[in-house]
């Protein structure tokens, strides 16, 4: 499984944190207001318990009290309920039943002690204060505290949601923070891929963010040393191509003159002098193709071409028919490329698809691509990755002794294709042979 | 037999390319220094000069200069080096054409028959045709005459091919790649040809080559020639 970025990481920390904080206070302030709140209810109900109890008592004077006119008289609220037990019987403003008191706090009124006791009542909480009064009669309220548990629970939502809001929050601070941490390292990923790209002068600014500094100038130092080796190897290449040339020159004429008496020299002296011709133009086709590879990093110079018009010249140079090109309807005419090296792309293609594939069979021009499709074998899976890589010759090269191609067509069309911002690919031919195809995205 | 004069310093390839040329059936005037080749035209006029730029002394450059002064023969560059800065500074010197080293003989050789396909009166598609009027501008193909306000202006071969072209399709846009293979006869070739030779030209029949009235440039489609 893919790690979690370390935005998300640090996201989630932060959030976790703020969670388990908010919790914390929730949770102790809850406590604290419930006990409190509840802690006060108790004692008013104690307060007005005695204060009814005081009323009762000194209405029990006599033999027989008429207890139901005694306990209609107190001035209680809805939400009291006002009970009396006196020899055994229960007294009530209204009927209902005894059960309601716990056995516990009975008990402890029959001694003749005050208590109170939380019970719930028809599913509402509530508490009953028991008030011994005298003729060992107990006097009971109970008080429902359905308010208070109510607005303890909207208390509690309350605490819930700035809980969860607060985690929220962190965060998003911690999306925040780290955006704000990493902008430096984006800048450092930005330059980097700059410099994957071609772009070998990209470099950070050594003073943007002192934490980074290390990061920065080894970043810098690396770029400067890459792009030195990069020039170097490519002036490398460049000088040897050029070094070669002079003592190329001397050859191709030389064998030429050479190429040109050989009917009159005997058989093995003009089998060898075909030999060298034959190698001396690979050589002199290798020389071209090393120059263009070393220099293939320069940008394109665009100028709107008939791509059209362009393919078929390119096919005419081949000594190919024209009318192998199809134009994709749709496909715009004109398209700002750098001519010099599509014509090449193409002519290499088409080179390739003579040496390897049979010949092409069509070139197709499309809207930012240019196709040639040959009648060859197709090349396997495992040729596909490396076939656009340097000095990779088809297998069919191998299986005719050599081939006369340089191994370097098809990356100096890769590279071409690259310069463009495009890439070489290669498919199937729908019905056998290979499908090469050049994309050449319009800048916009 | 049309003669060739070559300047190239190194000896081998002078030797060599000397003798295949000579297989190709040129008569070859095969010289080591620039001053050498200037002295060799003097005396005996080659029909084209196939010139090094690297040379020791006075460099190709300066060669191709000296040699225009007096003489419109076609130059050919063979030059090692084929980075853009050379190759239109050889072209602005003078030069009809470019190629680099190495080059297959037979390439140099088709190089040296379309120059000399590109004759002095070269009009072979408006035959009769004497005089082309643009203003003050005045082409005789036949006569192979350039004359601005009545003066004969001095044009190479290949300047006066691709004055024709554009002349015989007055106030028509013809594409760098129409020029370059009707005037050079390539069918894929450097369009830079073309653009530095427009440039020469424009140096010889505009009053003012910043400001041309004659041929004018058509963004992103060519060059014409304006009635």
């Amino acid at each position: 499984m893919r790690r979690a970025g370390l935005r998300t990481r640090v996201s989630a920390a932060f959030a976790i944190g703020a969670l388990a904080l908010s919790a914390g206070v929730t949770f102790v302030s809850y406590e604290l207001i419930s006990n409190t709140l509840f802690r006060e209810r108790e004692r008013a109900a104690v307060r007005a318990t005695y204060f009814d109890a005081a009323v009762i008592n000194s209405g029990l004077i006599g033999d027989d009290p008429n207890v139901g006119d005694l306990l209609q008289s107190l001035d209680i609220g809805a939400d009291r309920y006002v009970l009396l037990s006196r020899q055994g019987r229960w007294y009530a403003r209204s009927a209902g039943p005894a059960a309601d008191v716990p056995t516990a706090l009975q008990e402890m009124a029959a001694r003749g002690e005050a208590g109170a006791q939380r019970i719930r009542r028809d599913g509402q909480p509530a508490l009953v204060v028991a008030v011994p009064v005298q003729n060992s009669a107990v006097f009971y309220e109970i008080v429902s505290l359905r308010e208070l548990e109510r607005t303890l629970q909207l208390l509690g939502l309350v605490l819930t949601a700035v809980a969860i809001m607060v985690s929220a929050g962190g965060a998003a601070v911690g999306w925040y923070v780290t955006r704000h941490a990493l902008r430096p390292l984006a800048a450092v990923a930005e330059a980097a891929s700059g410099i994957a790209g071609g772009d070998l002068d990209t470099r950070l600014d050594p003073d943007a963010e002192p934490e980074l500094a290390r990061l920065t100038s080894s970043f810098n130092h690396m770029a400067d040393e890459l792009s030195r080796r990069l020039k170097r190897d490519r002036r490398f290449a460049a000088d040897v191509s050029h070094e070669l040339r002079s003592p190329l020159q001397t050859l191709a004429a030389a064998v030429s003159v050479l190429n040109r008496r050989r009917d009159g020299l005997d058989e093995r002296s003009a089998a060898a002098i075909g030999l060298i011709a034959d190698e001396v133009a690979r050589f002199q086709a290798l020389v071209d193709d090393l120059l263009e590879l070393a220099r293939s990093d320069q940008p394109v110079q665009r100028e709107a071409a008939d791509m059209d018009l362009l393919a078929r010249r390119v096919l005419s140079s081949r000594g190919l028919p024209g009318d192998l090109v199809e134009f994709i309807p749709g496909t715009p005419v004109d398209w700002p490329v750098d001519r010099r090296r599509v014509e090449q792309a193409l002519g290499n293609l088409l080179d390739n698809a003579v040496r390897y594939g049979g010949g092409p069979v069509a070139v197709r021009v499309g809207p930012g691509y240019l196709e040639v499709d040959d009648a060859g074998p197709g090349v396997p899976s495992e040729s596909r990755a490396t076939i656009f890589d340097r000095f990779v010759r088809g297998p069919a090269a191998g299986a005719r002794g050599g081939g006369d191609g340089t191994g370097l067509g098809l990356a100096i069309v890769a590279e071409h294709a690259a310069a463009h911002g495009g890439r070489a690919t290669l498919a199937d031919r729908p019905g056998g042979g290979a499908r090469f195809r050049i994309e050449l995205p319009t800048p916009s | 037999m049309s003669a060739v004069l070559l300047i190239e310093d190194d000896d081998r390839i002078r030797l060599s390319l000397a003798m295949a040329l000579e297989d190709e059936g040129y008569q070859t005037h095969a010289v080591a220094t620039a001053e050498e080749g200037l002295e060799m035209q003097r005396r005996q006029p080659a029909d084209a000069v196939l010139v090094d730029l690297m040379l020791p002394g006075m460099d190709g450059f300066e060669c191709i200069r000296q040699l225009r002064r007096t003489d419109d023969v076609p130059v050919i560059v063979v030059s090692a080096r084929d980075d853009t800065h050379d190759i239109v500074a050889g072209l602005e010197a003078g030069a009809d054409d470019y190629v680099v080293k190495p080059v297959a003989v037979k390439e140099l050789a088709a190089r040296l028959r379309a120059l000399r396909r590109r004759g002095r009166t070269a009009s072979a598609t408006a035959p009769g045709v004497t005089t082309m009027t643009f203003g003050d501008l005045e082409i005789r193909p036949e006569a192979g005459e350039v004359r601005l306000h009545g003066e004969p202006v001095a044009v190479t071969r290949t300047e006066f091919r691709l004055l024709c072209e554009l002349a015989e399709h007055a106030g028509q846009v013809l594409s760098r790649q129409q020029l370059l293979s009707r005037v050079w006869e390539y069918e894929i070739g450097d369009e830079r040809l073309v653009d530095v030779h427009v440039g020469r030209l424009r140096h010889k029949i505009e009053d003012s080559a910043g400001k041309p009235k004659h041929l004018v440039t058509v963004r992103g489609l060519g060059y014409k020639l304006q009635p």
